[in-house]
């Protein structure tokens, strides 16, 4: 986790002495943490399925994380403008929902109810759909069964 | 012949010591974990999130909407 400090608390600000070249833009990291994240996370699979994929592509060229920083950016800032309309439009939803999540150890099973609720809220205002991709033809999405079975993956 | 509750009594006893060793560790790993259910099958990515979250909030079990990290994230640990 943490690397060995060599001093103790510090009395100044701390001073990055290997900061990035100045040629490379600077971007603002996402701020939301997993749940929220987990909760938006097939809305920012659509949302931002362009940029994405470039960025999964130009990785699959060069693994070099000089090679695929600017992919990187746009898919970083995508996100965050994803994070920003789905609070502005549906935040007491999304806000129910990732803390229902975290209530039930991030288990997407457990909390089809205030899902429901929040992609309804977001087809509504954002025009985004939740769909699992890879559903075999003919079955409905897991999400929207009713009565589904939920039992035990390791049987 | 009615039955014989007395030999019931240490069963309800034994029962009752588990109950309470078993509702203890919970309220226990409840406070531990920010007055949340604790965390299981944690696997290495959810480790990585939980570290991530440690790093933009102070706790692995905090959580934030914020759209935009801190300063302090970008060099923080």
């Amino acid at each position: 986790m943490a690397t060995h400090l060599s001093s103790g608390f510090t009395k100044t600000e701390f001073v990055d002495n290997t900061p990035l070249p100045e040629n490379i833009p600077k971007v603002d990291e996402v701020g939301a943490t997993s749940a929220p994240l987990k909760s938006a996370s097939f809305f920012i699979g659509q949302y931002c399925k362009a940029y994405n994929e470039d960025f999964m592509l130009c990785k699959a060229e060069n693994n070099d994380p000089e090679h695929c920083l600017k992919e990187g950016r746009k898919v970083t800032r995508c996100a965050i403008d994803l994070i920003t309309k789905l609070r502005e439009n549906c935040g007491k939803e999304f806000d129910a929902h990732w803390q229902c999540l975290e209530n039930h150890n991030q288990e997407l099973y457990a909390c089809r109810k205030p899902e429901r609720t929040f992609n309804t809220c977001v087809f509504e205002k954002l025009g985004l759909e939740k769909k699992i991709p890879g559903t075999p033809e003919g079955f409905e999405q897991i999400h929207n069964k009713e009565n589904p079975v939920i039992r035990n993956q390791f049987k | 012949m009615p039955v014989p509750f007395e030999a019931l009594l240490p069963f309800g006893i034994i029962a009752a010591m588990f109950t309470v060793t078993g509702t203890g560790l919970t309220t226990v790993r409840y406070f531990a974990n920010d007055r949340k259910p604790g965390r299981f099958n944690v696997d290495t990515f959810d480790k990585a999130m939980m570290e991530r979250d440690r790093r933009l909030t102070g706790s692995t079990r905090g959580q934030s909407t914020e759209p935009v990290a801190p300063a302090a994230f970008a060099t923080n640990r």
